[in-house]
């Protein structure tokens, strides 16, 4: 993945094309995403009552979402008085700052990290590394991907991009193992490399998968026992938390237990869930000496003025989306260039980094709704796409007003205003029988310039440029030309009985 | 920045914060009756509130109770098999011994060492340990956090398990278990059919007692040995937790009236 080493959201087209020729890439994504949907859809049939839990989880949401500055309060009230403190951060550079402030009043030297979307959001990593402590990723993938420099490609399964002979080099390389494809012998590797990692630790930095107000818990879902480590060992442990995270009640964990390891990797639960809630109670209990909950707001509390963008902060990052998207299987998740790949990163990444960032993203799709069918929560990912299109589109002409618009921007002005003229002819075409007819004989006469064996192959030349959407959609594909006589003529000329 | 500030600070963004939340939902909320919208709150689904969903547990008082033990120790054990677990059902301390000791003497026909066994500080653990009479090297009640990285065996008892998942519960109030069934290669866990639960939500309703200073500060669900899918989606067994998971069910008078 040379050619996409560091990719960024502005320049998401490029980065998509690139992708495409990359043929182990994307086989390694149809193994996955077709895999991960099977069983998906395999874990949800094994509850009677899958579309009522989807229902129930989103009516939580939507509660919660209703009273959040309520329910994080609430929340913020229990976890002290459990012995945990809370911070409040309005953006990434405060959340680091409250992380790098804690680990040096502590002289730590190193943080061991399990798996957290919100800490690499606000790239918590090179904060930390900036201040002189070393961060360790100690998810398998994570770690995997974070050895070899690089990004998460998949929200469930991080290095899915990469195959096991790099990987075995990269442990040859940087470990010093001898040369091995065997999974297990890489995994056990890891093992041992991390568990003194985990014993030398100062600081585990962990991330939240829920938050419960009435009693304050967190709780954290996992496979691999790296985030019990994290949550154990080290004296201190700070978890980063979006201040979407919290629920209501005790009792709702349960609907999304059912919900969130089905959707992700389609067990009927992972291996270990960890309920924390607050610190230990007496001296030689086990468990750190303090618990740090740090709420993060950057960018969400903005996402609650509207109904429809307020969904985005019902997600519960189970990567479904992902893999049911005809956009993400074809791509991966680098493409994105943000860590939120896929449909719900194409919603979020605008709405969290902005939109001049991340204008490419809402078109990345084609609409097709698979998102919205398998998302846990019910998210209308489409919906909120087209909600953003017409933001960009919007935002645009209100810049130009103002003067001093964006070359995008005036792209987009542009872009509008020849797909109105274009279709206002279509529809002054559609509503005139004569002229629909009329049209289509002139075109008939008209593709015979390019009309080759019976298709239209690629369109190439003058015509590419005076129809740009002709050129590019015969790049990939050919046309079908108009018949030598359409189903009107036909039927005009059917001998009367 | 002095310790008057960084408060000062605190308490700015948290303020700030709820300001952005209340701000934005109250023009979400004009925005919604400008459009005739309905409140997203008022949809037809039913939320389960507190107080509602407490007492299940007790309904399976009494009479048939010993019925529905039998019953929830065989889906328990599919699901924990199916996960990659071993399930020994067993009846009274006696066979609970032997069970173990059978654990210990297969584990010694594999590569795996078993000469260093730690114990969390349940006494019905140590109890079993003792009668099982097994010569190892060593064995230690709750060894120190960085001492528990050589041991080979974690043996504990659990505070339930959940029949629907093969899962065990674990809360940190009634044992030392915490790292005992994290750090060793194999953990072996010894549990009471009767604190068997049908459900997710039987159990969490069972480790949710009232207030949050009344529940563990811990509480571990585990289901299964641990495992990843990281490297080519090739299951792989034992990542950082536990390679091996055995769970004695004890279907005779319950052994955890300590």
């Amino acid at each position: 993945m040379s050619h996409l080493d560091h990719p960024t959201t502005e320049t998401f087209d490029a980065n998509a094309r690139a992708a495409l020729t990359d043929m182990q890439l994307r086989g390694a994504l149809r193994n996955a995403t077709s895999l991960f949907g099977k069983r998906r859809l395999e874990a949800s049939q094994s509850l009677d009552n899958w579309e009522e839990l989807r229902s129930q989880a989103r009516a939580i949401k939507d509660e919660t979402l209703l009273h959040l500055d309520r329910y994080l309060e609430e929340f913020t009230a229990n976890a002290e008085r459990a012995g945990a403190q809370v911070h409040w951060a309005r953006d990434a550079a405060e959340a680091n700052g409250i992380v790098c402030g804690l680990a040096r009043e502590r002289s730590a030297h190193l943080v061991v990290k399990s798996k957290s979307m919100a800490t690499e959001e606000i790239h918590l990593n090179a904060a930390l590394e900036a201040e002189g402590i070393v961060a360790i990723e100690t998810d398998l993938g994570e770690y995997i991907v974070q050895l070899a420099g690089e990004t998460p490609s998949h929200i469930i399964a991080p290095a899915i991009h990469k195959t096991k002979g790099q990987i075995a080099a990269l442990f040859t390389d940087k470990l010093g193992i001898a040369p091995t494809e065997d999974v297990a012998m890489l995994t056990s590797t890891a093992r041992r490399v991390l568990r003194a990692k985990f014993a030398a630790a100062d600081i585990g930095v962990s991330g939240v998968n829920f938050g419960v107000a009435e009693t304050g818990t967190i709780l954290i879902l996992e496979n691999e026992g790296n985030i019990r480590l994290t949550t154990s060992l080290p004296k201190t442990h700070i978890a980063v938390m979006g201040i979407e995270k919290v629920v209501p009640r005790f009792a709702d964990l349960e609907v999304f237990l059912k919900l969130l390891p089905r959707s992700g990797t389609g067990q009927h639960l992972t291996a270990y869930q960890s309920l924390i809630t607050g610190t230990k109670r007496h001296a030689d209990d086990e468990g750190p000496d303090e618990l740090h909950l740090i709420l993060l707001d950057n960018g969400r509390s903005r996402m609650l003025g509207h109904a429809i963008t307020r969904q985005s902060l019902a997600c519960i990052r189970c990567g479904a989306c992902l893999n049911a998207c005809p956009v993400y299987q074809q791509i991966g998740g680098h493409a994105y260039g943000s860590v939120y790949p896929g449909p719900i990163g194409a919603v979020i990444t605008p709405q969290l980094f902005g939109m001049a960032k991340a204008a490419q993203l809402p078109y990345a799709s084609s609409l097709c709704g698979a998102c919205r069918e398998v998302c846990p929560v019910k998210i209308d990912i489409p919906e909120l796409l087209l909600h953003l299109r017409a933001e960009i589109t919007e935002g645009a002409e209100q810049s130009r007003q103002e003067a001093g618009g964006s070359r995008q921007g005036e792209a987009a002005i542009k872009r509008r205003r020849l797909e109105r003229i274009a279709f206002k002819l279509w529809a002054a075409v559609m509503i005139r029988p004569w002229l629909y007819e009329r049209s289509g004989r002139l075109f008939r006469v008209l593709q015979r310039f390019v009309v080759r064996g019976g298709k239209i192959g690629k369109v190439e030349g003058l015509l590419a440029r005076v129809a740009p959407p002709l050129a590019a959609w015969t790049t990939a594909r050919d046309l079908r030309p108009i018949e030598r006589r359409t189903f009107r003529e036909q039927w005009r000329d059917k001998p009367v009985d | 920045m002095s310790d008057a500030a960084i408060n000062q600070s605190k308490r700015g963004a948290r303020a700030v914060i709820l300001k952005s939340i209340r701000d934005q939902l109250a023009e979400s909320a004009l925005r919604d009756a400008a459009s005739g919208k309905e409140k997203v709150e008022q949809t037809g689904v039913v939320l389960s509130n507190e107080g509602s969903s407490i007492a299940v547990d007790t309904v399976q008082a009494n009479g048939q109770k010993n019925n529905l033990e039998r019953s929830l120790v065989r889906p328990f054990r599919e699901q924990l098999e199916a996960v990659g677990g071993h399930c020994l059902v067993v009846s009274g301390q006696v066979e609970a011994a032997r069970a173990l000791n059978s654990i210990i003497a297969e584990l010694q026909t594999t590569p795996l060492p078993t000469q260093r066994i730690a114990l969390s500080d349940a006494p019905l653990v140590e109890r079993l340990m003792r009668e099982t009479g097994v010569k190892v090297d060593e064995i230690t009640t709750s060894p120190s956090a960085p001492d528990l990285f050589g041991y080979d065996i974690g043996l504990t008892a659990a505070q339930a398990a959940i029949a629907e998942t093969g899962t065990l519960v674990l809360e940190s109030d009634y044992e030392r278990h915490r790292l005992v069934s994290l750090l060793p290669p194999v953990h072996i866990a010894v549990i009471d059919a009767a604190d068997i639960c049908p459900t997710l939500g039987d159990a969490l309703r069972r480790v949710r007692r009232r207030g949050p200073m009344e529940m563990s500060r811990a509480i571990t669900f585990v289901t299964g040995p641990s495992r990843t899918a990281d490297i080519e989606l090739t299951l792989t067994i034992g990542v950082h937790g536990p390679r091996e998971l055995y769970v004695i069910v004890n279907e005779g008078p319950p052994l955890t009236t300590d």
